[in-house]
């Protein structure tokens, strides 16, 4: 039998993450190409555009770091978008808008979790399905339309600003420290690196793994949810097709920033530098007049990179056994 | 238990393979059934050429990937291939008026698509699912940023009637699938590289050990993939008679669907071309259905994600297969 | 080396109860008694030796003391009172803490983080961890065994030793009575190893008893306070060190009534088939050396992890070789398993149903798969010529099977690994690389696999065979290689093959 040890590697610390290496690359390509892009207006902008993608990225750092993947949270906001549009428009109420967008979020990530959880289907198919199905609800509950009025109280989740500082921006903050808290000071956050490290320390330790992993679904679907009322109130409406792409987005993220896909090593701090390095990418690509269209390519292109430069940093195992 | 007593109950793996495919086979018939009773709008002529030719499209999307689930992977990028690949070669027909550069362009964009695929799959080892999403969106990105919005449109007479001829009163298009059906089939089923394909899907572990080149048909099956993708895009193009960046995007999840209903599993090594043919009339009936009946074409993708989760599942429980 | 023992062992037994005690305890697998009514009982403060074997039992009994596996006979006595055992829980509230080879930590938690992993204390914030308790507690137990290490390191950047260290930090954390540990000094430095003892003789002093399961005789001498030999699932013997001498122990190791023959035709060896020199590798084997002629069987000696599979992976081609020259009929082979299946080389996998076979397959097709270039031509395949060669192969080597149809999952285990062989055969090698050939399969089906064999070797061919079971070594093979630490140590001809050398030079002596 083969020695099995544990992988080993330099402190994370001891070599300069690729992002951040990417980020300080991109940031000096721009500023010299583009005057503008310097500027403290357009970085706010960069951040506060950042804030939809930021909150679709931190959960779905927890679902990569228990090998799976989360296909439909873009559907699943667009579903929560329309939703929670509806309810604004005939309430005007902001928290009911709030609660719907989130439970609706919970519901679809819910099943995602049940599906991968007890069902054992690969995490990839389960949320490929439930995209279709997100998908097709958003489109029936909208009846493919825009839903537009969106009242004063919703449109000031993006447009507002408490003590001088944009309500995104804040949400950003709030939400990148709440599941900083989650996953590194409570026990929950140790399950879920348990999940992707070593599974069996979970059953020798008699905590449910299926619980763990419905947990983590869940709370990508309600951070979706969240992150659709963030976008109505940006867009100042309710779309089905609000979302379509953001699950790329959000997955690139996490890849860029650094969290593996195998090996249940998770860098929340490099999920938010990922997202800003996308949008850094996005808005400086903008400002030297580069189609959107194209962006989406440049985007993959840095996913692939990040995966490579893993593969190459000898950090994987070769041939397994 | 000594070396002679038998093992029981033996599962004979040749007729179980005929048995799933009268099933489906089985299915279709009662579709079509229901779906006569169910609408007056079924059973003539015109709709049943329709369905012909849609699941002719359909096939030729499934039938690469067919080959690229057998090896236990997945190509997520199809679709966006699809795009790429017709909106390249319509522009180029427009242009120069040749069907023959629009041809050589799609199969060629198709193939290399594909082998690209192959090169993230095989040779960086990046998970399939990942490194075909990746691509998709890439793909989808220069499509978008090819075609700037517009639309290509007004191609040769000559090339529309591989979209629209009839050839001893079968569509064209179906003579190509029913071509690439009996050519593809005998492939994976009567030839070696086909052998080994079903090997590594089954454990590309023991295929290895066995002295097959399992990175070399990796990158066989992706790009054959990309190649039929390529296949696809002509017939969308001689079938719409125009191009334009979103051409395909629909079809990556009934053709995922198309696959997996039609018996090959998902985890690899289980399935046929037939099989997939037969998955790909299910399939098509499905959505013609939900036309016909007039429930609103929103609803298809969640039909769609529903039957893949239905299947795979049906696998898992059937099979007995861990994940 | 240094190590202190005390009495405590005879003053605690001279006051009535021991700690563990195992009455009966049976336990099967499909196929397998891996365990047969195996008594033996563990005091508090004594560190009991536990001997065996490749098979003997050893790791069943750590897993069903761990509640991994619940045994199927037989009691447990805690302190005197009857207990179960039938889950990790019920193992850890008992105090038994069992360190496997395989570590159960996680790589990217720090080693406060790991050794609170499901029972971690809550803070004052609820819901958050009491961060300050665990790394203080981590410390203690750090501290008891003279790590120096701040608890907040992250595991995956230590060492395999500190690793061991962490969890027996674990274990000790949760007030474990009962250690148990298997084979703690294999991936241990001379320094790494003593560093545990001076830690085992501390926890000793606290009345923790310790399991210690080790092929190491001077280990055994010097730490041990009893001894129990396992063989074939059953206990053969518990005695105390001074009872007994390091060949008596080996004798009881081994020592079986040879009930079986294997029937082999010894003739004089043909051509050299395989000739290595100077190889090494990135799995750790170095300077290997050996040949292979035609006609003979040679066998592959060594423990567990001395790397004889790594061998045969290198010389097959799976995995990569860093230095030295493999040399195949003459020819050098340096690629990989495609160019060594084309030169007639055959590996049987150590697993065959993850390694060897597609088990949901038929068996035709598992047959022709190692052969499929060779067997058709113009890679045209022909489903009828497959079943043809299967059914031939079948009939060759006797596999009882309902046709070649049949998915080669359903087979016996003997039967599937005629299978593999025949899938070689079917492909004309000439030179078969068999890793633990007989690995899980019953008596009647060994003896079989042998005759197969033989045959093999009197129709030209040459067969390198990795085997834990000395025995068969012994009867089976015209010589022999013993590996130890990923070497080669010896080299045993017909006259010297016996279970004792095998024994002997395969365990380490210092």
């Amino acid at each position: 039998m083969l020695d099995r040890t544990l992988p080993s590697q330099p402190a994370l610390l001891a070599r300069i993450p690729g992002v951040v290496v990417m980020l300080a690359v991109l940031n000096i390509g721009f500023a010299w190409a583009s005057p503008g892009f310097l500027s403290l207006a357009n970085l706010s902008n960069v951040l506060a555009q950042s804030s939809v993608l930021l909150i679709l990225a931190l959960p779905m750092t927890l679902v990569i770091m228990t090998e799976g993947l989360d296909l439909s949270i873009g559907a699943v906001l667009s579903l929560a978008s329309v939703s929670l549009a509806l309810v604004a428009v005939a309430t005007g109420s902001l928290v009911l808008a709030l609660i719907v967008g989130v439970a609706v979020g919970a519901a679809c990530g819910a099943v995602n979790g049940w599906l991968v959880a007890w069902l054992r289907i690969p995490p990839f198919v389960a949320t490929l399905g439930m995209f279709g199905v997100a998908q097709g609800l958003a489109l029936a509950v909208s009846d493919g339309q825009s839903i537009t009025g969106i009242p004063a109280s919703v449109q000031a989740m993006y447009s507002g600003a408490m003590l001088g500082i944009p309500v995104p921006i804040l949400l950003m903050l709030a939400a990148a420290l709440a599941m900083h808290v989650l996953l590194y000071t409570t026990p929950f956050g140790t399950y879920v690196f348990a999940l992707g490290g070593n599974r069996e320390a979970l059953a020798f330790a008699g905590i449910s793994q299926r619980r763990i992993l419905l947990c983590v679904y869940t709370l990508a679907g309600a951070m979706g949810g969240l992150a659709g009322l963030l976008l109505t109130a940006r867009l100042n409406s309710g779309h089905p097709s609000a979302g379509i792409g953001m699950e790329f987005d959000a997955i690139a993220a996490v890849a860029v920033g650094g969290t593996s896909f195998e090996r249940g090593n998770g860098w929340l701090p490099g999920t938010v530098l990922g997202v800003i390095t996308i949008g850094v990418l996005r808005n400086g690509l903008n400002l030297i007049a580069i189609p959107s269209s194209l962006q989406v390519c440049c985007i993959g292109v840095l996913v692939i990179l990040a995966f490579v430069f893993e593969a190459f940093s000898g950090v994987r195992r070769g041939e397994p056994r | 238990m000594s070396a002679t007593t038998l093992p029981a109950p033996p599962r004979l793996a040749l007729s179980s393979e005929l048995m799933r495919i009268s099933f489906r086979l089985l299915a279709v018939a009662l579709l079509c059934v229901a779906l006569s009773v169910a609408s007056d709008a079924f059973a003539n002529q015109a709709n049943i050429m329709n369905v012909l030719r849609q699941s002719a499209l359909l096939f030729f999307m499934a039938s690469g990937l067919t080959l690229v689930v057998l090896t236990a992977g997945l190509d997520l990028s199809v679709g966006a291939n699809i795009g790429l690949s017709a909106c390249v070669a319509g522009t180029l027909m427009k242009s120069t008026g040749e069907p023959a550069y629009a041809v050589a362009a799609a199969l060629g964009i198709g193939a290399a698509v594909g082998w690209l695929n192959g090169v993230l799959v095989a040779v960086l080892r990046i998970p399939s699912f990942i490194a075909t999403y990746g691509m998709l969106w890439i793909l989808h990105g220069l499509t978008y940023a090819y075609m700037a919005g517009s639309t290509v449109y007004g191609f040769p007479r000559g090339f529309r009637q591989f979209g629209n001829g009839f050839f001893l009163g079968v569509p064209i298009p179906v003579l190509v699938m029913l071509a690439s059906l009996i050519a593809l089939a005998l492939f994976a089923g009567r030839t070696v590289w086909g052998q080994q394909i079903y090997a590594i899907g089954a454990n590309p572990v023991a295929a290895r050990l066995s002295g097959m080149p399992v990175r070399r048909r990796l990158m066989l099956v992706y790009t054959l993939s990309g190649l039929t993708a390529g296949l696809a895009a002509l017939v969308f193009l001689a079938r719409l008679n125009s191009a334009e960046a979103d051409i395909g995007g629909s079809l990556t999840l009934p053709a995922i669907a198309a696959v997996l209903i039609g018996g090959t599993s998902l985890f690899g090594g289980v399935g046929t071309m037939f099989g997939t043919f037969v998955g790909t009339l299910l399939l098509t009936l499905v959505l013609n259905g939900m036309n016909l009946l007039q429930i609103d074409s929103r609803w298809q993708p969640l039909v769609t994600g529903v039957i893949i989760v239905a299947a795979v599942w049906i696998d898992i429980r059937t099979s007995g297969r861990k994940t | 080396m240094i190590i202190e023992q005390t009495n405590a062992t005879t003053v605690l037994q001279s006051c009535g109860v021991p700690l563990l005690e195992l009455r009966g305890i049976s336990k099967s697998f499909p196929g397998v008694k891996a365990l047969q009514d195996v008594s033996f009982s563990v005091w508090p403060g004594e560190v009991h030796m536990l001997l065996g074997e490749n098979g003997a039992g050893k790791s069943t009994l750590m897993k069903v003391l761990c509640g991994a596996h619940q045994a199927d006979e037989g009691a447990f006595l805690h302190r005197g009172e009857p207990v179960r055992i039938m889950s990790p829980t019920d193992a850890r509230k008992l105090g038994i803490a069992v360190i496997f080879q395989e570590f159960s930590l996680v790589p990217y938690l720090d080693i406060a983080d790991n050794i609170f992993l499901g029972r971690a204390p809550r803070g004052r914030i609820p819901g958050t961890l009491d961060r300050r308790l665990m790394l203080d507690e981590a410390r203690r137990v750090l501290d008891l065994l003279g790590m120096d290490i701040d608890p907040r390191t992250k595991v995956h950047q230590l060492g395999i030793a500190q690793q061991q260290m962490v969890e027996i930090a674990k274990a000790l954390s949760q007030n474990a009575g009962i250690l148990v540990m298997d084979e703690p000094t294999a991936a241990l430095s001379e320094r790494e190893s003593e560093q545990l003892f001076r830690v085992m003789a501390r926890l000793k002093t606290q009345g923790v008893a310790i399991v210690y399961i080790s092929h190491r005789m001077a280990e055994v001498f010097a730490l041990g306070d009893r001894i129990t030999v396992l063989r074939d699932g059953q206990r053969i013997r518990s005695l105390l060190p001074h009872e007994a001498s390091p060949d008596a122990l080996v004798q009881m190791m081994v020592g079986r009534s040879v009930d079986m023959t294997y029937p082999r035709h010894f003739g004089a060896p043909g051509e050299t088939l395989l000739e290595i020199s100077g190889l090494s590798a990135a799995s750790g084997i170095r300077d290997i050396a050996l040949t292979v002629r035609a006609g003979e069987i040679v066998g592959l000696c060594g423990l567990v992890g001395s790397g004889r599979t790594e061998v045969a992976r290198a010389i097959f081609g799976a995995d990569p070789i860093t230095s030295g020259e493999v040399r195949v009929f003459g020819r050098i082979h340096h690629g990989g398993p495609e160019a060594a299946a084309r030169l007639g080389v055959a590996l049987i996998p150590e697993s065959r149903k993850t390694e060897g076979l597609a088990l949901n397959r038929s068996v035709a097709d598992n047959i022709v798969s190692a052969g499929l270039p060779k067997l058709f031509s113009f890679g045209v395949f022909h489903p009828s010529r497959a079943r043809e060669i299967a059914r031939d192969i079948i009939a060759r080597l006797s596999i009882a099977t309902a046709g070649t149809q049949v998915a080669v999952g359903t087979l016996s285990g003997g039967n599937q690994q005629k299978v593999v062989i025949g899938k070689w055969l079917a492909a004309k090698a000439r030179l078969f690389i068999l890793d633990e050939p007989t690995r899980g399969i019953d008596i009647g089906a060994k003896a079989q696999i042998f005759a197969l064999v033989d045959a093999l070797v009197q129709a030209g061919a040459g067969v390198l065979m990795i085997s834990s079971e000395q025995s068969e070594i012994v009867h089976v093979c015209d010589r022999a290689y013993v590996m130890r630490d990923k070497r080669i140590v010896g080299e045993l001809q017909r006259g010297e093959l016996s279970e004792q050398n095998i024994v002997l030079l395969g365990m380490h002596d210092a």
